[in-house]
């Protein structure tokens, strides 16, 4: 390790002012990315602005519209929390088999996000939930859907002096449904492929809204769009989840790396999307108690 | 470049001078010559520097030192009860052999006290998963999930008596 300074502020004013002074800085949360990152030289030697003790950066609060997920709530704290579990089965899902106790003691939301893996497991959930996350400068707020902040591997929408503050999840209606599924190696390695489905059947008279994510089969965790386009107007049947497992196989675009071949993770996606929805849709037990 | 920490240590109080960026776990190794927690894979990938943070399991490794001010650190130094036998858990990993060569057992065993806090009446799927963070190249596991449910057995006596 270097002499490099660890700065540790207690207000989001003063985090954004230090990095103001000293651009070359770097923002730190549960740094289970980061120091990894730094000890391989993957990231070179910086001053580090440690996001950990800022109040306003941490804790779920829950309102009548969204929850609101401050970026620095770690992932077993999210795990824990009752409404999340309950409104949010899909994410409760991802953290569950989200690295091990260890990391999600310390790993955080606004981490897993801003890390920007293609991998990253939060992100097809949050997807699936149509969440936005708030973005603070040091002249400015701002709030950008998740799909567009996530711009490809490592990358972010996140501007010089920028830092993720909020994760904003719209609480699902009454009669939403949803789930998680990812295929790993092992239990601790990345996903191949994962698969989010978000089913809401508010009445029988409204058509049903199924939005679809996956993960680790692009540059960045994606929306299913073609995949949730073959749903609209029809019942959701067991031709239709195939039709739907399809077409998203047919819209991704995977590599082949050390972890599996492109080809795999395809086949994955179709498994792993008609599964998600089946699972959706067969799991009566989550709605809205607002 | 120092910087001063202080924090709770196996009950005790201790202060060190640090490189702003160091590793908790270097200082425990290094600075305060708590050599029971091993460093295994440096990424948080083996579990063997796991110690308990306000009671939480952390991988040391990738704890910034100062981010333990103020705060109760234990490691595997700390578990002995205060007669100074073993604790339950350890206690269990001797019974059950869950214990080969010994460089994860401190990282194991800190794990299964976290686990245990948390859920004492674990299934084997949930002391799997608890346990996901921790890589053993002996046993082969069985004996180290053997010696989970020894000692969540033995806390859970405890607990009624």
């Amino acid at each position: 390790m270097t002499d490099a300074a660890y700065h540790r502020p207690t207000t989001l004013d003063a985090a954004l002012a230090l990095k103001r002074d000293e651009p070359s800085a770097r923002f730190i949360a549960g740094g289970t990315d980061l120091l990894v990152q730094l000890r391989k030289r993957k990231v070179a030697p910086a001053p580090l602005i440690s996001l950990r003790n800022i109040p306003e950066l941490c804790g779920v609060s829950v309102e009548d519209e969204a929850i609101r997920i401050g970026a620095t709530t770690s992932l077993a704290e999210l795990l824990r929390h009752e409404v999340i579990r309950r409104e949010l089965r899909a994410l409760g899902h991802a953290l569950w088999t989200l690295a091990s106790q260890q990391i999600r003691n310390v790993g955080t939301l606004g981490g897993n996000l801003c890390n920007a893996s293609p991998a990253a497991d939060t992100a097809p959930p949050l997807l699936a939930f149509d969440a936005a996350v708030e973005l603070a400068g040091p002249k400015s707020r701002r709030t950008l859907p998740l799909a567009s902040f996530l711009a490809g591997p490592g990358k972010t929408q996140l501007a010089a002096g920028e830092l993720l503050s909020c994760v904003v999840v719209p609480r699902p209606p009454r009669g939403t449904q949803s789930a998680f599924l990812r295929q790993g190696r092992v239990a601790m390695d990345l996903s191949l492929a994962s698969v989010a489905a978000f089913i809401c059947i508010e009445d029988d008279r409204k058509a049903p809204v199924v939005r679809l994510a996956a993960g680790a089969v692009g540059p960045v965790p994606m929306r299913l769009r073609n995949a949730e386009a073959t749903l609209v107007g029809r019942p959701l049947d067991a031709a239709a989840l195939v039709a739907a497992a399809e077409a998203a196989a047919a819209e991704v675009s995977p590599i082949n790396d050390l972890r599996s071949s492109a080809n795999y993770r395809r086949r994955l996606v179709r498994v792993l999307c008609e599964r998600a929805l089946r699972q959706a849709l067969g799991d009566k037990e989550i709605h809205h108690e607002g | 470049m120092r910087a001063e920490l202080r924090f709770t240590l196996n009950g005790a109080a201790v202060e060190a001078f640090v490189q702003p960026q160091a590793r908790l776990l270097d200082v425990l190794r290094d600075t305060l010559g708590a050599t029971g927690t091993k460093e295994g894979c440096s990424e948080g990938e083996c579990g063997a520097c796991t110690v308990l943070i306000d009671g939480r399991a952390v991988a040391s490794c990738l704890f910034p030192a100062l981010e333990a001010e103020g705060k109760r650190v234990v490691t595997v130094e700390g578990l002995r009860q205060d007669n100074g036998d073993p604790s339950a858990v350890q206690r269990a990993f001797i019974d059950k052999g869950g214990v080969q060569c010994g460089f994860c057992t401190p990282g194991m065993v800190m794990a299964t006290t976290a686990l245990l806090a948390e859920n004492p009446a674990p299934t084997d799927d949930e002391i799997r998963a608890g346990l996901v963070g921790n890589l053993c190249r002996c046993t082969g596991y069985v004996q180290i999930i053997d010696a989970v449910k020894q000692a969540a057995g033995e806390l859970a006596t405890k607990e009624r008596s």
